[in-house]
């Protein structure tokens, strides 16, 4: 049974978390002003349909606000935290290259979210063993090479705890 | 158990006006987007705000930029007008910076009256760039 809707892959989470426009920190407030008919819309009006929920996916806390058939032509506009505005044309682009411009002014850069990536790497250590939350594995059992774990291959003799007693009480 | 709360945490919102009855206070509507886990689709979630307006000049329908006020100023009212970016009826353009309703301007955008012998000629030459002439096959 396939999907409902017109482009449903729009509502996977592959497709979301595909968005790559992460705005600054600074950016608070994103409006999108475009039109519902007209050629010149036509870039914003796909921006919309396609980018929008990449981007509020990626960046949940930026509060988008959609206006239609407000002004003859369309535009974006970005409330900072410093109460900078910044006001961004988009009569006839199309939606990839609004989401480039849009990248390339307010997106974190690559390195920024490289460090941000090592910075949480950091904190969590590869080596241990734990819950499954804040660990990779939980027990030496699950590594191929390793002693497999007792509860679907019983130990060999020599390994349970109650020969090596035996065998202690013996000599 | 009145918490004294230090920091608000929307900063800046953008909202729309629908209440002005309260004095020098507007009630200020703001829709985010919001995932709905079940159909993964962006739903506006809305949440009224009151914003503190000294000079009472909102009007119900106006778009507004609010900024969160630096301690409550009352035990609902946290945010103040900073801005009204859309006044209901006089909407600004600000790409021209021309009154417009709807799609369309509500003055006159070209002002051929005003053009001077250059401007003409720089226009006349711009019209025969874009002209697009057909190749004879």
């Amino acid at each position: 049974m396939p999907m409902k809707g017109r482009f449903p892959i729009r509502r996977t989470l592959q497709y979301l978390s595909q968005g790559d426009v992460i705005f600054k920190s600074s950016v608070k407030v994103m409006t999108v002003n475009y039109n519902t008919a007209g050629e010149l819309s036509e870039g914003a009006r796909k921006f919309v349909f396609f980018n929008i929920p990449q981007i509020q996916y990626k960046n949940p806390w930026v509060q988008i606000m959609l206006f239609r058939n407000m002004t003859p032509s369309p535009f974006l506009r970005f409330y900072l935290d410093n109460g900078e505005q910044v006001l961004v044309d988009v009569e006839d682009k199309t939606n990839k290259e609004i989401t480039e411009h849009i990248k390339k002014i307010l997106g974190k850069s690559k390195e920024t979210l490289e460090k941000e990536e090592r910075e949480r790497k950091k904190l969590s250590h590869p080596a241990t063993f734990g819950p499954k939350k804040y660990h990779l594995r939980e027990c030496m059992c699950e590594i191929e090479g390793q002693v497999p774990c007792p509860a679907f291959v019983p130990l060999p003799k020599e390994m349970r705890g109650k020969y090596k007693a035996a065998m202690k009480k013996e000599a | 158990m009145s918490v004294r709360r230090g920091t608000v945490h929307a900063k800046w919102i953008v909202g729309k006006v629908i209440g002005t009855k309260m004095q020098k206070t507007a009630k200020v509507r703001v829709t985010r987007l919001v995932l709905d886990p079940y159909l993964l689709k962006f739903f506006n979630k809305r949440k009224t705000y009151f914003a503190h307006d000294p000079l009472q000049q909102c009007v119900v329908g106006d778009i507004v930029l609010l900024k969160a006020l630096p301690e409550r100023r009352s035990k609902h009212v946290k945010h103040e007008l900073a801005e009204i970016v859309f006044k209901v009826g006089k909407v600004i353009d600000p790409i021209t910076g021309k009154p417009c309703a709807g799609t369309r301007f509500l003055e006159n955008l070209s002002d051929s009256e005003n053009l001077t012998e250059a401007d003409t000629t720089y226009l006349s030459e711009k019209l025969q760039e874009l002209k697009v002439c057909s190749t004879d096959n």
